[in-house]
């Protein structure tokens, strides 16, 4: 398993409206649904009290993160599964991919320095920058990536 | 996504307009190098865009690269917030040639 984490929260926020929320969507690993998930994404982050360009780049990263299982783990198969999970905590949002596809080794996950003419690369890049913490696992029959985002005014730990 | 090309004083210039992402970014780059060949400066209209990723931005790398091995320009223009900000996210800001509105595109 490969995480890169952010330090836990010194103290959580008040969560936004009542309880945790969560959905949970299977698709098809095809590039037509990606603006499907885009909308549900944007909103989701909307509704938990992240601004609008937050709300854009949780979206940016959860599409990256999409775009990479297509790419890398089934090689550009439309048919595949896709897991997405969504869970809304009172201090953030998390995002969990489950794929069947083929193992991503962690090491070379942004092992390309960022060249500003490179013509790939730049999703996980984008992925880091934009999230808290990044975690990818091998499972027996699959990847798994988790995402977490926290909401704006946390307070974080050094 | 939607491209679609015109001329104008010289320039030709390709209006995009909708998501630029995995799924359009292959015909957004085909109509794009094949606008190129036929012109020395090409400007883009990303005024409709509502959202690009990185294989858009990848894409444009591409048709900017060509146009620097051809010694010819690209100009994009019309950036809306969304567009920015993926450029400032992945430092790319800096390499394209930026104008805000299509005048100032054509008299770059």
């Amino acid at each position: 398993m490969s995480c890169d984490k952010g330090s836990a929260p010194e103290h959580l926020a008040t969560g936004p409206r009542g309880g945790p929320l969560k959905f949970r969507m299977r698709l098809a690993s095809d590039p037509r649904l990606l603006p499907v998930v885009r909308s549900t994404v944007a909103e989701l982050a909307a509704v938990w009290g992240f601004e609008t360009e937050q709300c854009r780049s949780i979206t940016l990263a959860v599409d990256e993160a999409l775009c990479n299982v297509i790419q890398h783990a089934y090689k550009n198969r439309c048919d595949q599964e896709i897991e997405l999970s969504c869970q809304a905590h009172s201090d953030s949002l998390e995002f969990s991919f489950v794929d069947r596809g083929e193992a991503v080794d962690p090491s070379r996950v942004c092992a390309q320095p960022l060249d500003e003419t490179a013509t790939s690369g730049r999703g996980t890049h984008l992925i880091r920058q934009i999230m808290d913490e990044v975690c990818y696992e091998r499972l027996p029959e699959g990847n798994r990536l988790r995402l977490k985002k926290y909401l704006p005014g946390i307070k974080r730990s050094a | 996504m939607n491209a679609s090309t015109r001329e104008q004083s010289g320039v030709t210039i390709v209006d995009v307009s909708g998501d630029i992402d995995m799924g359009t970014s292959p015909a957004l780059r085909k109509t794009l190098l094949e606008a190129l060949k036929k012109t020395s400066r090409l400007a883009v209209n990303l005024r409709e865009v509502r959202y690009v990723d990185s294989s858009g931005i990848a894409s444009l790398v591409e048709v900017l690269k060509e146009a620097h091995n051809k010694q010819k320009r690209l100009i994009l223009f019309g950036l809306n917030k969304a567009v920015h900000e993926v450029l400032q996210l992945t430092r790319l800001s800096k390499i394209f040639e930026i104008r805000e509105t299509e005048e100032e595109a054509l008299q770059a």
